[in-house]
This record gives structure tokens, sequence and C-alpha cells, in this order.
């Protein structure tokens, strides 16, 4: 493989690949490389935060104790933001890339989010466990998951009153998509999914008096569903693997849609719904190294952050810094603006996120400035709120060269450039850029990574 | 061309005529909307509980609920036999003698969701509650006009939903000095000269490279402009007061932006209220105080229609720790001198008439005001910021 593919492949199953790392798998096949990316990612470890303490004391809780119940409150959300610090960190480490990419995906398809800690660290799990396996089971695993049984409001949904929330974003966004089910199915739907709970601990529960036995039709099909019953018959559609491959195609091949090359997504997917077959199709296939599909994606803000951490690594000294990063640049981990996620590509980026992103580079690794002024906490007292405006800050950021340069020690600023910049340059700055190429290593890294060109992976 | 168009041709040309081209925010902003009128949105962040800031003080179900949070007639400034205003709300209260200040009631929607977050998204993209929506009314203002980011502006460090469109966003920018230094630092400068205007395609590098220069351009703008005027109003020390003071400093000194949006947090006082939101709604009042008198005094008061909202009201009935919970429907302030119906604009919450959770149920919907807004001081057809047609008020 060329430098230029693997580095291709390894911003989308990754966060990018330094020259070294790049230049020591150009010896072996496609086939190869991306066998050794499926190895790496067969191990899950869980992402997971200490609650032994909130554990044992959601095991002795009395539930008409309101006064503990809202300090356990408040320890589970600070216990979130600590998931979403983890979260980041092991994006920038992980060996399980594929794996963790794909969890990410998955994170803005099955969106949910929990004030719970017990339920969301187990939820972000499930995610972990099944990104890479059958999606059928997937699909079981989520709607049966506590977090999502309460953000999509399943546990309200009783046989004398049904709720349909759950049935109506398990096809509008979890499955088919809009317009493929009438709002008839939906309700059949919904009947087949009451009685559907979990307990405290976060197991699920099947609460058999307040389910809807009768017979339901559904989708052309007529039975005496249960919810399992209901996800068969939504795979049995064609339209679902479709829809499920042009979301594919998007997050990791282009923004555009090529139709021909999704419907060979959705043959493939449709016979077994294994997510890891498909995927191996898509990234060894010819067209995914197709140049235009190379270097023309939008970063997220956690592919913009992540890959750079995996160039220089950084220890950020103050957590809450690198959450108020993530809220000005647009994703917050762990909290998704609504349930239909992210919209990403091109709305990832307004003047403001693009200013910010061209100069966080030398804000994080050149000891820059910052305007750090978080909004108004809806629970601030204004004292808090009114003391902290208009002030220009550094952030507590430590830049790792010594691994850099370490892990560069034979690259050239050309080389660099190849693996940090795949889309192809604005002239004018190309012009720019060859005056600088003699330039000391560590600068020109900064350099690059301040240009528009570094926006796409 | 008639009168208004020569004025408005007239006076973007003696603007763009003082500045030098390459500052010139001209091609910033788009000429179709380029009329004097602005609006300034003003969110109290948290929640607001409007039935301690605007008190029915002979309403016996409003004392019975509020045991210990009550406002006592004594302390509240008097504004008919029946309303009072909140002790802190002095500026206020002479607005609404000046005819400067119209009170609507009760503004809410169907099925109020209680979650800030939620609630303040359906505020900022006016959706129904079981809709989600991804752009903000203002953002849509924005997309709606065709015009550029410039024409709305959070006094802020980063862009809330409100002023995100479906294809422009608004722009943070909280201090144009500092906001232009960003855009001056060496090396950006130099990628910004550098880049060559021919390549830039429809390819997402080209989007890259076009917001880029817009964000330069219009930070250069922003500096340049702003710094042509001084105010001569002395404002309180605090940070939303400091954002106040930028938003008229943007205005007199002749911006074209159309709308300004600002937010001031601390409102959700689910303990010991009462002391917290006298403070608050003193920052408030204080500040606009000043911010109205800095427009006053450079007559632009006069096309300047400030909107105060909160994501939603508190419980009727108190708490046990002196606070109040997550409620629905409160009040709307509008402010200015053009409006067309002055003082109340309708009867104040029925208590006695409450949801089964013991929260208003509303009068208005909240989308009324916007669509009024929209059509008469935006001047375009609220539909097509809205979606949906909404009946408007007799407002503005």
């Amino acid at each position: 493989m060329t430098i230029k593919e693997i580095t291709h492949l390894y911003n989308r199953v990754g966060f990018g690949i330094s020259f070294q790392e790049a230049s020591s798998l150009q010896k072996q096949s496609r086939t190869q490389v991306v066998s050794n990316i499926f190895d790496a990612s067969r191990e899950m470890t869980p992402l997971s935060v200490d609650v032994s303490e909130i554990k044992s004391q959601v095991r002795g809780l009395n539930l008409k104790d309101r006064k503990k119940i809202r300090s356990l409150i408040k320890d589970s959300v600070k216990k979130i933001h600590q998931l979403n610090i983890a979260w980041l960190y092991k994006l920038g480490n992980t060996q399980e890339l594929l794996r963790e990419k794909m969890t990410l995906f998955w994170a803005n398809h099955f969106v949910c989010h929990d004030k719970n800690i017990l339920h969301f660290q187990q939820y972000q799990n499930t995610l972990r466990k099944h990104a890479l396996g059958n999606f059928k089971d997937f699909v079981i695993a989520i709607a049966k998951e506590p977090a999502m049984i309460k953000y999509l409001n399943t546990k309200q949904n009783k046989k004398r009153k049904p709720n349909e929330n759950f049935a109506r974003e398990l096809m509008e966004l979890f499955t088919l998509g809009r317009d493929h089910y009438s709002e008839k199915d939906i309700k059949e739907a919904a009947r087949a999914f009451t009685g559907w709970n979990h307990d405290l601990m976060g197991n699920f529960r099947f609460r058999r008096m307040q389910h809807d036995y009768g017979e339901k039709t559904f989708l052309g099909k007529t039975g005496n569903f249960n919810g399992e019953a209901i996800i068969d018959i939504i795979l049995q559609e064609k339209q679902c693997a479709k829809f499920i491959c042009e979301k594919l195609y998007r997050y990791f091949v282009n923004d555009s849609l090529d139709a021909s090359r999704v419907a060979e997504m959705t043959e493939l997917f449709y016979q077994d719904y294994d997510i890891e077959n498909l995927m191996r199709f898509v990234l060894t296939s010819n067209w995914f190294y197709d140049e235009k599909n190379i270097g023309t994606k939008i970063k997220s803000p956690v592919e913009f952050l992540i890959g750079m951490h995996r160039i220089v690594p950084m220890q950020f000294e103050k957590e809450r810094e690198l959450v108020y990063l993530q809220k000005l640049l647009g994703q917050h981990l762990l909290f998704p603006p609504n349930v239909a996620g992210w919209k990403g590509g091109r709305n990832w980026i307004n003047p403001n996120t693009m200013m910010l992103r061209l100069r966080l580079p030398s804000i994080l690794l050149a000891n820059g400035e910052i305007a750090l002024d978080e909004k108004g906490e809806f629970e601030d007292d204004f004292q808090r709120f009114n003391s902290k405006r208009n002030r220009q800050r550094r952030l507590k950021v430590i830049p790792d060269w010594e691994t850099f340069h370490a892990n560069n020690s034979n690259t050239t600023t050309a080389q660099l450039q190849e693996v940090l910049l795949t889309s192809p340059l604005n002239r004018g700055t190309k012009q720019y850029l060859d005056k600088l190429a003699d330039q000391d290593l560590k600068e020109y890294c900064i350099q690059l990574m301040s240009l528009p060109e570094y926006q796409l992976c | 061309m008639n009168r208004r168009n020569f004025l408005k041709q007239a006076s973007l040309a003696s603007a763009a005529m003082f500045l030098p081209k390459f500052v010139s925010g001209f091609n910033l902003i788009d000429s179709a909307v380029a009329t004097g009128k602005k609006l300034v949105i003003i969110q109290l962040s948290g929640g607001n509980d409007g039935l301690n800031t605007v008190v029915p003080f002979r309403n016996d179900i409003y004392y019975k609920n509020r045991a210990s949070l009550a406002q006592q007639k004594s302390n509240l400034i008097g504004i008919t036999d029946e309303i009072g205003f909140h002790e802190s709300l002095i500026a206020h209260s002479n607005l609404y003698h000046n005819g400067e200040l119209c009170v609507i009631n009760n503004v809410g929607y169907p099925n109020p969701n209680r979650s800030h977050f939620r609630a303040t998204d359906i505020w900022h993209t006016a959706s129904d509650a079981t809709e989600y929506l991804q752009s903000g009314w203002i953002g849509r203002y924005l997309d709606a006009t065709k015009s550029k980011s410039l024409n709305a502006i959070e006094v802020d460090d980063s862009l809330s939903l409100i002023m995100k469109g479906e294809t422009t966003d608004g722009i943070a920018a909280k201090n144009p000095k500092l906001f232009y230094q960003t855009t001056q630092a060496p090396y950006f400068k130099k990628v910004v000269n550098h880049h060559d205007d021919a390549h830039l395609s429809e390819h997402n590098l080209g989007y890259l490279y076009k917001t880029m220069v817009t964000a330069s351009n219009s930070a250069k703008y922003l500096h340049e402009t702003s710094k042509t005027f001084t105010t001569k109003t002395t404002y309180p020390k605090n940070g939303f007061s400091k954002q106040l003071k930028q938003v008229a400093q943007f205005i007199n000194s002749g911006l074209q932006t159309k709308v300004y949006y600002a937010s001031l947090g601390g409102f959700d006082t689910h303990a010991n209220q009462a002391n917290k939101q006298k403070r608050l709604l003193k920052v408030y009042d204080e500040a606009m105080a000043a911010f109205i008198k800095d427009l006053k005094q450079e007559d632009s008061f006069k096309d300047t229609l400030i909107l105060t909202f909160s994501e939603f009201g508190r419980r009727v009935q108190q708490n046990a720790a002196n606070g109040t919970d997550h409620g629905t429907a409160n009040q709307v302030f509008l402010i200015g001198e053009q409006l067309k119906k002055q003082g109340f604009y309708n009867p104040m919450a029925d208590l006695s008439d409450l949801d089964s959770n013991g929260d208003l149920k509303y009068d208005i919907d909240f989308r009324e005001i916007y669509t009024s807004v929209l059509n008469n001081w935006l001047d375009i057809d609220a539909k097509k910021v809205l979606g949906k047609p909404f009946n408007g008020l007799n407002i503005v």
C-alpha cells in the first residue's frame, strides 16, 4: 500500500497515523493491513470510571429518601463528566482503533443520554460490545438498555396507555428512516414494547402485567408480536440494511453518497447483518481508496482533537478546560444535542468554530491564549457568572514533544506533511508552505495543523 | 426608487465612503435587510420565577401557595390595582409608565417541557415540544433573508442554537477587539493572505476557506466599525452589563447587524430563592437601564426592540427549600418606543386553573410573538422562518 492509502485508511478507522508507522506497513498487502486492524479490535476493553461507591448506595437506597436521591444524582452527574474525560483519553490511547471509531459512530446513531452513571456507563459499553457484531442483536440489546428505556420513554409504555416515543425513533432514526412506515405501524409496534422496563441496578425487567399480549398488525404482517419480533420484521425490510449502509458510507467514505457502492454494501449487509463483514468489504474495496474519497471529510471536533493528540500527546491539567473545549467546538461527548445526534459535516463549521480550530494548535501546543469564558450555567450563582467575563487565558496543557520527536526522529517536513494533510492543497497556501519547508519539524507540525486543509481527513 | 429605498442606499453609500474598501463590511451585510431596525433578544437563563417578578398581590391563591416566598404588597412597586413589579425592577416600572414596555403574560406552548436544555432548545428553535429542530429561529432568519453571518451577533464566546441556521450561522463576538486580535495572529494572517481565491471550489476545502475569510473580514469590520463609538453612559460593573454595553456600542457605531442575543444565567432558584432572584433581577434591570439610556442618547432607541424571555416559569406551589421548581408559562417583556400595545398585553395567568402538575396553562404561544416580530419588525414573512403559520399579536 502507498503512504497515502495507509494514511487515508487510518484517518477513517482511527485518528490518523505517524509517518514512521505508516511506512512500516508499506510492504504489506491491503488485505493484511485491514486484517490487522480487525485483529487489533478483537478484544473489547470497557470504558469505565469507579462507580463502586454509587453502586453500594443505590443497593441500600430508600426510594422515599428524597434528599439522598438528590445527592446521589449530583454525584452521578459528576461521574458522567469523568466518564466523558475517560472516553477522550481512551480514544487518544486505545489500540482497539476500529472498535472505538465504530463506537463513536453508533453513539451518534443510537443517541441517548442519562444522568444515572450506572446505567449510562453500561449503555456505553453495550455500544462497544456490539460495535462490530450482529446488527439485530445490537438493536435488541439497545432496546433493553435502562438508559434507552428511560430516554425514549419505554418505561412509560404500558398496555393501558402506550407511549409511542421509542417505537417511532426505532424506525425513524435507528432502522428504516423516515417515510418507510405508517403511523399505524408505530402504534402497533409501541404495543409490542409495552412492559419493557428495568430495575435500579440496570437489569432489564419484563413487566408481564403491563404487556399487551393482543394481536398486532405491523408492516403488513399480523401476529402476536413482542418487541423482538417487531425488530425481526423491521430487519426483513431491505430498506433497513440500506439505511444503515448509507449512514456508514457517509461516516467512513464520503458525505455524498454513491448509489451503486451503497447498493453493493446493502446486498452484502442484508444477508446476515454482520457489521464486521460489511466493514471488511468497505475497507478492502478499491473504491474506498478512490481519489474523490481521500481528504474530503470534515473532521468532527473529537477527530480533530484526538488526531492532534495522537501526533503530539497532550495532558490537560484541568479537566474542566477539556470539557469547555468540546463545548466550544460543538461536540461534547455523552451530551448529544437531541435524539437525532450531531448532524456532522459542514455543520461543524461556522466562522467561530473555524477560527478556533485554526488557532487551537498554537493554543494547545505553543502556549497560545484563548478566551475562556463559559456561558452562564443554569445553576450558577451570579458572582461566579460575573467574575469570569472577558478574559484571555492560557490553557493548562502540557504537550509531550519528546514523544513527538522520538516517533519522528527520521521524519522530514515533507513526510510529516504527507500524513497530516491528505486533501489537495489550496494553491496559494502550497506556495506559502513551500517557503517554510526547511523549518524545524516541531514548528512545521504546528503550522500544518493550523491550516484549513488539516480540518479534512 | 421610493424615499425609503433612497435613504437606505444613501446611508449605505456614506458608511462605505468613510471606510477604506478593504475594511468595509459592505459585502458582509445584505443590503436587502439593511433597514435601521434592530432586535435585541435577552434570555434570563435557568427559568426566572415570573410569578414573583410580576406579582398578583391581590390573589389569595398566590399567597396560599407561597407561604414563605410570596412578595408582600409593601415590597412591590405598584403598577396597577392588582399587579406590582418586583422591587428590583425600577427601570422597568419607569418604562411601563413611559409606554415603552409591553408585558405579555402567560406565554408558553402545548405539552411544555421542564428540562432547561430541552425547553431552551424549544424557545431557540421555535419547535413544537415533540419536534427536534437543529436550527434556531434567528439562524433561519439569516437563511430566509439570504443574509451574511454578521447580520446576527451573539455577545458571547460561542454560538447558541438560536443563532444557527440551516445554511448560515450568526457570529459570536463578545469583545470585538479580542475577536479581531485572534485573526491577527501572524500565522493565521499569512494563511488568510496567501490563499488563492480561484481555488475555492464547492469541495469541502473551498467551504472551509470561505468560512475562514468570512470570519476574518467580519472580525475586522466589527472592530473597525465599533471602535468609532465611545459611550458616555456609565454601566454597572458586571458581565451582563458588559454584554449590553457591547451591544450598544455595536448599534451606536452604526453597525448594520439586525439581531443581537445575550443571556444572563443563574435563575434556577430551587433553594433560597428570595435573595438570589432579587440580586439577579437587579443586575438585569440596572443593565437595561444603562443600555436604554445609552441608546436614547444616540437616538437609536427608537429603532431598537428588546425582547426578554426565560425558558420556563416556575411551579406555582413553592417547595420546602424556600425555592421553586421548574414550571411552564412565563411572561415576556417587549421594550421599545414603537410598541402598538403598551402596558399589559393580556391578563395574568389564572391561578385557579392549573395543569395536573400544578403548573400554569399558557394563553399565548411564544411563536405568536416571534411571528409578529418577524412580520412587523424584521419585515420578513414569518412563515418562511417558522415553517408554519401562527396568529400574530398586535404588539409591534
